[in-house]
């Protein structure tokens, strides 16, 4: 079947699209934008969150037809006019990107509490991070990384 | 044009990659597209143990765009291989279930997996063994371990020593199987133009993949390119050639066409190495004051029909501590199990669990603070070798963490303390790691521009390589590291050893430094003249690292654990962790500080998480995804600190490093294991500390 | 090899879609279903996606007094929506999965799939909740909650029917629900329990999550608490909660798995009764005896599994170890 629909500001459409097939793999192997990771496919990992008409969601479990005529962003979409996003800067600063395998989920998912919470509390990042899996870290240069990045934004109107 | 800049070694320069990571670009191994590009979908043996009896490759082949389905009936026949796991569908034998027995290659992924799925497979099964007992009459003894240990050593009488000991502790422990699940599973593009091949592969190693996989098929190792710029994670189990790779190559020399395979999550549980389960039995004899007479650590493990794969569990007994009479031994039993592998520090991880662990019942047997019980026993020098240390700072981690944790006044007495629903406790338990080196080429560029390239086949896995070897590279060079880049991840690049053994900054940092020294020579010679076409020089560390005088090398550290229990429903969680490490000189303080938290926080996973469970009837292990595996989640360690003690080793490398990627993990289940007997008094002896284990 | 991938648009083309192609599998959230297709558990002849069916997405008062909650409804809009008024479902919800899988799964989803582990399960269970189902062929059903979970991820669903919605009353009294699990995040329950308080109706209701085939109540747990529970004076004899447990263990038939023994379970189940008691009657008369129960939602959050933080104003029970 045909899909179309609207990846980081731009309308795209894939062919041939398998029924059964996920929105993680239509923008992985189709659309070319292979940011989104795939590493469990059963929503236990986070590695594939992509914003679903605003809402952070796991691609692996979105079946691609459910995207039709909805607005996708993804980790490709998040830094503008050659600008990296707050979290971006602050991910790579705080040197909180290992393998980078579960970056791309976890920025994703830190710009959506930022965005919806502006100065989180720890708990609060805990809690918004808790279903990205990262195997390298220990999660606290991450917990870093998004303390300084609502400090930036919280400075930045 | 040398300009002198301030050392950039100990700085925390940022991650050179970081961008390419945080927006998305970076490329790992399958998210490469060459073009005519096919699927290739594994068929994993649905018995444990028997022959393939046939496969009906005939009937999925007509499928629409399906191109082709492979098993051993047609498969393109392998060279011999060392390691019998490669001898991918080479015969009819299945020797564990999961095992491949079939390979289908289509047009799209979705015809792949229809394919592989209605792909008719007939099996004459026979009766498995998968369960590890100590007692199994197969044990045998191997005849070395991993890295090359002998399996057993003795010195002096132990038994009599035991038997003569005022205080005895004699104590089983066990731990399950684990798997390294590092977020990115196994991939592999590969691609055959005439008898060259490619593999784009999420590997540890460029350069021993292509040593392992040319031979193979038959052709010298320059046929063979493998391109790993970045790997999401390995932990050991992307260090040696695993059959996905060569399924991979297989394929796609069999359908003519380049193809990408990504092993599942769930097929990773079969193919791709796991921590053997340890069952190990440690005697500790001593005087009432707690001085060591008598150490005896044995270890059962199982492996492989197709393959031995001794771990070298008991290995770090015989560096820890002082005592005149001691034996260590190994025994390996085959099963119709998958291969055990490499897990972040094999033999460390489990035996430290349990040395530890008796070492904290020592402790409590003979009243003495288990901080001090360890300092007692700290030997002059290394306790079977003899061999000095090179540097050996076990007692000052012992001491520095019992001051940052706050271990003084700490009341030993067992289940004495609560806060809220909750019964607290500490413990302690201390860690090491060989210092291993491997032979290294690198090369160093200069061109016109003043701008330097350094090449190096090495591999960055997470842990930082490319920017800590940017760090070595500008310090020999004497520049600034924007001048510099470093270029990893090829077979294309002069051929280094594999990420493994906390051996990349040693191994590699070698070779790039020789090389810039190299280059700075020709640069003098040269009176700092670059010619147009640039000026480039290379090392290689063979002889270097071959004539390192003798010492015992090794990493220490001592980690601090509080963990909370709730008192009725056993729920256990870790409340801090703090490990302070001697570890050499640190490159970069903050990828350092990575590792090591993040090596503490996979041993707290072993503590209480981590267990792959053998599924006895089937002879597979049955949680096999990350639903029912479980690893730690943000939520769940609140605080993890990880400090070091400035080291100055003259006997390592230039660099005077030891290597940090798996001392964090050593001894940190010990630590906690031992903190929720203080805790609860539950002494739990067989890892994970499952909440069911405390309320019995 | 081909799948159909049907998009009704709205529940009448639903439900005319369901009749023709009894076969097809209703996605909403994916949380259950795209996990199948992705490990190649089943292959539907087709798909259909309720994604587009603005209907379920709603919820409303209906003029019985109940709640009427759409079946597409997610777990983050019923925390954040209905949170007030449906404090346990709404506990629960915060522990299912991430916010990930809370912004896509729905309860509706969950009554689907029917695993003895969903974590919806227990406080509908408790609260009495009604699943109103329906078909083109035969009209609408309301199946009570108890009466809606079969066997083991099977339901009294029939090929035709879909999953409309839930009904049930806004909270008349404290409820809680809590789950024990290996961490603290992202924990599929060992077992769960769901306990709602009834005032008006001197009764109280339960659910027990992944202990059984199917989620079920504790029938007897509960005939005991409207029997012996002080409705009047709110004086909590210390005795009654661990009975109140030990009757909640006995409905339970657990097994051993790769989570948890069913010894284990059936103890977990015990305290996690004991405990939800404990908390919601502590809630119910923390005003004072004086002014009897309230008619109020009450109920806090409580975190899956670990132990609560220090200084947790919420736990009246004294540390003391269990026996067995």
């Amino acid at each position: 079947m045909r899909v179309s629909l609207t990846v980081n500001g731009r309308h795209r459409t894939a062919d041939d699209v398998w029924e059964g097939e996920s929105l993680l793999y239509v923008l992985r192997e189709r659309l070319g934008l292979p940011g989104s990771k795939n590493a469990c496919e059963q929503g236990e990992c986070g590695s594939c969150t992509v914003y679903l008409d605003g809402l952070p969601v796991c691609a692996c479990l979105v079946a691609a037809g459910q995207a039709e005529s909805r607005e996708v962003r993804t980790v490709e979409g998040l830094a503008g006019d050659g600008r990296l996003d707050p979290v971006q800067e602050a991910f790579t600063e705080c040197g909180a990107v290992q393998c980078g395998f579960c970056t791309p989920g976890l920025v994703v998912q830190a710009h959506d509490l930022l965005n919806r919470t502006p100065r989180p509390t720890d708990a609060q990042i805990r809690e918004a991070l808790a279903g990205n899996l990262c195997r390298c870290t220990g999660y606290e240069k991450i917990l870093d990384a998004v303390r300084l990045a609502a400090t930036r934004k919280a400075a930045t109107p | 044009m040398k300009t002198e800049a301030r050392p950039s070694v100990g700085a925390a320069l940022e991650r050179v990659e970081g961008v390419e990571k945080v927006t998305g670009r970076a490329r790992y191994a399958y998210e490469n597209f060459p073009d005519e590009l096919a699927y290739a979908v594994p068929v994993q043996a649905t018995v444990a143990r028997g022959t393939v009896l046939a496969a009906d490759v005939d009937a999925v082949v007509r499928l629409p765009g399906v191109i082709a389905a492979v098993w051993h009936g047609n498969a393109p026949r392998l060279a011999p291989a060392d390691n019998a796991e490669l001898a991918v569908l080479q015969s009819d034998r299945v020797s564990y279930r999961g095992q491949y027995v079939a390979v289908v290659v289509a047009e799209t992924l979705q015809c792949a997996r229809e394919a592989a799925r209605l792909l008719r497979i007939d099996y004459d099964a026979e009766p498995h063994d998968v369960e590890l007992r100590a007692d199994h009459p197969e044990m045998y003894r191997p005849d070395r371990v991993n890295a090359g240990y002998p399996a057993d050593t003795e010195l002096g009488d132990p038994d009599a020593a035991l038997a003569a000991a005022p205080v005895l502790v004699d104590a089983t422990y066990r731990t399950p199987a684990e798997h390294n699940n590092p977020m990115e599973p196994h991939a592999t593009v590969a691609v055959w133009s005439g008898d060259g091949l490619t593999l784009h592969d999420s590997t540890q190693g460029v350069s021993a993949l292509r040593e392992t996989i040319a031979p193979l098929f038959g052709m010298p190792p320059e046929n063979v390119r493998v391109i790993s710029p970045h790997v999401g994670g390995g932990f050991g189990s992307k260090g040696a050639a695993l059959p996905p790779v060569v399924l991979a190559a297989l394929a796609a020399k069999h359908a003519g066409r380049p193809v990408k395979l990504a092993v599942t999550r769930q097929q990773m549980f079969a193919v791709t190495g796991y921590r053997t389960p340890t069952i190990q039995r440690v005697r500790l004899g001593a005087d009432t004051g707690g001085r060591l007479t008598a150490i005896v650590h044995e270890a059962f493990e199982q492996s492989s029909r197709l393959r031995e794969f001794a771990e070298q569990t008991t290995t770090p007994t015989r560096v820890m501590y002082a005592a005149p009479d001691r034996r260590t031994a190994h025994r390996l039993v085959r099963l119709d199990v998958p291969t055990p592998a490499w897990m972040r520090a094999p033999g460390e991880a489990p035996g430290m669990f349990a040395l530890e662990s008796a070492m904290d019942e020592l402790a409590v047997a003979c009243g003495i603070d288990p901080v001090e019980l360890r300092i007692r026993n700290e030997p002059a020098a290394e306790p079977e070798s003899g061999l000095p240390f090179s540097s050996r700072n076990l007692v000052a981690c012992l001491r520095e963490g019992a001051r940052r944790f706050g271990w003084a006044g700490r009341d030993p007495t067992p289940a004495a303390r609560t806060r809220g629903r909750m019964l607290v406790g500490t413990g302690v338990a201390a860690s090491t790691y060989p210092v291993y080196r491997r032979p290294s080429r690198a090369s160093a560029r200069c061109d016109p521009d003043d701008r330097f390239t350094v090449r190096i086949a090495a591999a960055d896995i997470g842990t930082g390589a490319r920017t800590i070897l940017t760090q070595v590279a500008a310090d020999a060079l004497r520049v600034t590291p924007d001048r510099v880049r470093v270029e990893v991840g090829d077979t294309a690049l002069p051929a280094a050893s594999l990420a493994g053994g906390s051996a990349g900054t040693a191994s590699w940092g070698t070779a790039v430094v020789r090389a810039c020294e190299a280059l700075l020579e020709e640069l003098d010679r040269r009176g700092g003249d670059v010619p147009a076409e640039g000026l480039e020089a290379t090392a290689d560390t063979a002889e270097e690292v071959g004539e390192q005088p003798e010492y015992a090398r090794h990493a220490f550290g001592a980690q601090f654990a509080e963990v909370g229990v709730d008192l009725d429903t056993g729920e256990a969680r870790v409340l801090r962790l703090l490990g302070v490490f001697a570890a050499g000189r640190i490159v970069n303080p903050v990828t350092a500080r990575s590792q090591f938290v993040g090596g503490m926080t996979m041993g707290m996973s072993m503590a209480l998480l981590e267990e792959s469970v053998m599924d006895h009837e089937f002879g597979d292990y049955l949680n096999h995804d990350l639903a029912q595996y479980h690893v730690p989640t943000a939520m769940d360690l609140p605080d993890v600190q990880a400090y070091w003690i400035e080291e100055d080793d003259p006997h390592l490398n230039p660099l005077g490093a030891k290597g940090i990627g798996e001392i964090g993990i050593v001894g940190t289940a010990a630590a906690v294991a031992n903190a929720v007997h203080h805790a609860t008094g539950v002494r739990v002896r067989d890892l994970p500390i499952r909440l069911d284990k405390l309320v019995r | 090899m081909t799948m159909d991938f049907l998009r009704p648009a709205t529940w009448a083309e639903a439900l005319e879609a369901k009749a023709e192609r009894p076969g097809a599998v209703p996605v909403q959230g994916g949380t259950d279903v795209m996990v199948e297709l992705n490990f190649d558990v089943r292959r539907p002849d087709a798909l259909l996606d309720l994604n587009r069916v603005a209907a379920l997405g709603e919820w409303s008062a209906e003029e019985d007094g109940r709640l009427r909650v759409g079946a597409g409804v997610t777990y983050a809009r019923l925390i954040a929506e209905l949170g007030d008024r449906l404090p346990g479902l709404a506990q629960a919800a915060r522990t299912v999965g991430s916010p990930q899988i809370r912004n896509r799964g729905t309860v509706g989803g969950n009554l689907g799939a029917a695993s003895p582990a969903g974590d919806g399960h227990p406080p509908l269970l408790a609260a009495g909740a009604e699943i109103e189902v329906e078909s083109a062929a035969r009209g609408v059903r309301m199946i009570p909650a108890e009466e809606f979970y079969l066997g083991v991820k099977r339901s009294a669903l029939e090929p035709d029917e879909l999953i409309r919605a839930f009904w049930t009353r806004p909270a008349g009294g404290p409820q809680y629900f809590s789950k024990v699990g290996t961490r603290n995040a992202m924990v599929i329950a060992v077992c769960s329990f769901a306990l709602a308080l009834h005032p008006a109706e001197r009764r109280a209701g339960t659910g027990i999550g992944s202990a059984a085939p199917t989620p079920r109540r504790a029938v007897a747990a509960e005939e005991f608490l409207a029997a012996e529970l002080d409705w009047d004076t709110g004086r909590l004899d210390p005795g009654l909660p661990r009975r109140f447990g030990e009757l909640a263990a006995g409905a339970a038939s657990p097994i051993d798995d790769v989570r948890g023994t069913a010894a284990y379970r059936r103890h977990a189940v015990a305290v996690l009764a004991r405990r939800t008691l404990t908390w919601a009657w502590h809630d119910l008369w923390a005003a004072g005896p004086h002014e009897g129960p309230h008619d109020g939602p009450r109920g806090r959050v409580r975190r899956p599994g670990g132990p609560v933080a220090p200084g947790d104003p919420g736990d009246p029970e004294k540390p003391r170890r269990e026996a067995g």
